[in-house]
C-alpha cells in the first residue's frame, strides 16, 4: 500500500516537472506569435503583452514592405532543398560503399571521415571566402550547397543504418546481374527509407536555420536567405523597426519549420528520430 | 597500387565526393589558414610574410583574451547545464508509466528546430531591461530590474540561456535513444535486490550511457567553441559577449585584417585538436580501468 502511494506521488511529480519543461519550451514561440499580431497601439511591455485585444496582420504587411520577403524566402527554400537532396544522395552513396564493400584502406578511411568532424570547417573561414571568390561563388546560392554535398556526420549516420541491411540482399542482386550503382538505387535506397526520412528532417532544419555561411558568402540583399534578412531587421529601418514587425519576421522563419516538423512527426512513427545515433 | 584502384574502383568512386570536397573546402582552407596567419594580409594588397607578428599581437590583445574567456564560459556552462538537463529530461521521458509521452517528446524537442537567430531576437525582447517579460516576472516576485544585456555582469546570461534552451533537446534525444537500449531486466533485477531509484540511476543508467555521454561531450565541445549565432544576435556592452569565433569573423570581415583573423583561426584549431586528444586519452584510460 505504501509502495503504491509512493508510486503515485512519483508519477505525479514526473508529470508536473515535464509539463513545466514543456511550457518553458513552447512559451517563447507562442509569445512571439502573439506579439506579431499586435497592433502598434497596444502595449508591449510587461505581463500585459500577453493579451492581444485586436489582432492584426499589419505587422506582416510592414515586414513585406521593409524587406524582399518573397525573394529571400525563395533563396532559403532553394538552398534548403538542394542542400538536403544532394546531401542525402551523396552521404548514403558513401555510407553504402563503407558498409557493403571491402576495399583496401576502408577502415582507415572511415575513421578518417569521422576524425574530420573534430575540426569544424568554420575555422578556415578566411581562406574559404577566398576560395569561393576564386570559384565565382560569392553571392551565389550554390556556395551554400556545394561544400556540404557530402558531410562526415551524414556518411557516419547512413553507414550505421546500411550496415544493418542484410548482405544477402546485395549478393542476390549481384547474382541477378545488377550493377553496383543500380543496387544502390534499386535495393539500398528503398530499404533505408526511414533513415533517409529522419536524416532529411535533420538536414532540412539545419540548412533552413543556417546563418554563418550565408552571412559570410552572400553580400547582396537580393541574395540573402531569410535568416540573414531577419537578423538585419532591427537595423533595417534606421534602428527603429518596431518590435512587432521584427517578431513577425521571426514568426515567418520559425513557424514553417515547426509545422513541417509536426507534420513529419505525425507521418513518421514516433521515435524514428530518436534512433538517430546509436551508441 | 593502380591495380588495387582499378579492382575497387566502384567503392572508391562512391566515397570520392566526400574526399574531394574535404580536400577543397576543409584541408586546403585549414593549411591556408596557417599560412595566412603568418602574413599581414589585409584582403586587398598581396600578403606579406611577417612571421609570428600576429600571434605576438594576439598575446597582448585584451579583446582576444576577453573573447577567449567568454568562449570558455559558454563552453563550461553549456557542458554542465546541457548534459545535466539532457540526462534528467531523458530519464523523465523514459519513465515507464508516463502518459502522453509522444506529446512530451515532440514539445520538448521544439526548441532545437527554432533558428538561433530568430530566437535570439525574441530573447532580446524577453530580456529587455524596461519592457521585457522576464524583468516583469522578476518584479512581480519582488526582485528589482536586472539590466540583462546592458551590464557586463549579466550580459552573458541570456546567451547561455539561449544556448541551453536550443541545444538541450538534441542531446536529450540522443541520450533518450541510449536509455532505450538498456535492457529493462537490469532494473528489475536491481529492484528485486532492493536498490532505490537513485542507486539504479548511478549504478545502471550512467555506466550504460558511458559511450553516448562521451560522444555528446565531444559534440558539445566542438559546438561551443564555434558558438557564433547566439552571441552575435545577443550582444552585450563592448566585448562582454563576443565569442572567440565571432571575434575571428569580425577581425576578418569587418576590419579586413585577414592575417590576424587567421591567427585566431589557428588558435581555435589547436584548442579543438588539443581538447579532442585529451578527451580521447581520458576515455582510453577510463576503459582500461
Amino acid at each position: 500500500m505504501v509502495y503504491r502511494r509512493k508510486q503515485t506521488t512519483v508519477s505525479f511529480l514526473i508529470h508536473t516537472v515535464l509539463i513545466i519543461i514543456s511550457f518553458l519550451c513552447i512559451m517563447p514561440i507562442l509569445w512571439m506569435c502573439l506579439i506579431s499580431l499586435k497592433p502598434s497601439s497596444e502595449t508591449l511591455s510587461g505581463i500585459h503583452s500577453i493579451w492581444v485585444s485586436d489582432p492584426t496582420f499589419e505587422n506582416y504587411r510592414r515586414l513585406f514592405e521593409t524587406i524582399p520577403v518573397l525573394q529571400n524566402a525563395f533563396n532559403s527554400i532553394f538552398t534548403t532543398i538542394m542542400g538536403t537532396v544532394t546531401s542525402l544522395f551523396f552521404c548514403s552513396l558513401a555510407g553504402f560503399a563503407f558498409a557493403k564493400y571491402k576495399f583496401p584502406g576502408r577502415d582507415f578511411l572511415f575513421y578518417f571521415v569521422i576524425a574530420t568532424m573534430l575540426v569544424p570547417p568554420e575555422t578556415g573561414a578566411v581562406p574559404l571566402f577566398v576560395i569561393m571568390k576564386k570559384l565565382n561563388l560569392i553571392n551565389s546560392l550554390w556556395s551554400l550547397v556545394i561544400p556540404r554535398i557530402a558531410t562526415a556526420v551524414g556518411i557516419f549516420y547512413m553507414h550505421q543504418y546500411i550496415c544493418d541491411v542484410p548482405d544477402e540482399l546485395v549478393e542476390a542482386a549481384k547474382i541477378d546481374g545488377c550493377k553496383d550503382f543500380m543496387i544502390f538505387i534499386k535495393i539500398i535506397l528503398p530499404v533505408i527509407k526511414p533513415a533517409l526520412a529522419s536524416w532529411a528532417a535533420v538536414t532540412l532544419i539545419a540548412r533552413w536555420n543556417d546563418f554563418f555561411w550565408p552571412v559570410l558568402y552572400l553580400r547582396k540583399q537580393v541574395k540573402y536567405t531569410l535568416m540573414v534578412t531577419i537578423s538585419l531587421l532591427p537595423v533595417s529601418e534606421g534602428l527603429s523597426t518596431p518590435w512587432p514587425v521584427i517578431l513577425s519576421g521571426t514568426t515567418l522563419v520559425i513557424i514553417p519549420i515547426v509545422v513541417l516538423y509536426l507534420l513529419l512527426q505525425t507521418l513518421q512513427k514516433a521515435g524514428a528520430m530518436a534512433g538517430a545515433v546509436k551508441g | 597500387m593502380l591495380q588495387i584502384l582499378r579492382k575497387n574502383k566502384i567503392p572508391y568512386l562512391f566515397i570520392l565526393p566526400f574526399f574531394l570536397l574535404f580536400f577543397m573546402f576543409q584541408l586546403i582552407p585549414t593549411v591556408w589558414t596557417f599560412y595566412i596567419s603568418l602574413t599581414n594580409w589585409k584582403g586587398i594588397s598581396a600578403p606579406e610574410f611577417c612571421g609570428f607578428e600576429n600571434y605576438k599581437k594576439l598575446f597582448i590583445d585584451n579583446m582576444f583574451w576577453a573573447a577567449l574567456e567568454n568562449t570558455v564560459v559558454y563552453w563550461i556552462s553549456g557542458l554542465i547545464i546541457i548534459m545535466f538537463l539532457a540526462v534528467a529530461i531523458a530519464s523523465l521521458l523514459n519513465y515507464g508509466h508516463l502518459k502522453g509521452s509522444t506529446i512530451f517528446k515532440t514539445v520538448t524537442f521544439l526548441p532545437n528546430i527554432c533558428a538561433a537567430i530568430a530566437m535570439g531576437l525574441i530573447f532580446r525582447m524577453l530580456f529587455d531591461e524596461n519592457a521585457g517579460l522576464i524583468n516583469e516576472v522578476l518584479k512581480a516576485m519582488g526582485i528589482g530590474k536586472v539590466p540583462w544585456l546592458t551590464s557586463t555582469t549579466f550580459s552573458k546570461i541570456p546567451v547561455i540561456i539561449l544556448n541551453v534552451w536550443r541545444n538541450t533537446p538534441w542531446f536529450t534525444m540522443i541520450i533518450f535513444s541510449g536509455l532505450l537500449n538498456i535492457p529493462r531486466d537490469y532494473y528489475e533485477a536491481a529492484t528485486v535486490d532492493g536498490a532505490n531509484m537513485w542507486k539504479q540511476f548511478c549504478c545502471i543508467t550512467l555506466p550504460s550511457l558511458g559511450n553516448i555521454l562521451f560522444f555528446c561531450s565531444i559534440t558539445l565541445t566542438v559546438d561551443s567553441w564555434k558558438l557564433f549565432n547566439e552571441s552575435y544576435i545577443l550582444p552585450g556592452p563592448g566585448t562582454s559577449n563576443t565569442s572567440l569565433f565571432q571575434y575571428m569573423y569580425e577581425s576578418g570581415f569587418n576590419i579586413f585584417n585577414m592575417g590576424y583573423a587567421s591567427a585566431i583561426g589557428v588558435i581555435l584549431i589547436l584548442i579543438l585538436a588539443g581538447i579532442s586528444v585529451v578527451q580521447l586519452i581520458a576515455r582510453r584510460k577510463q576503459e582500461k580501468i
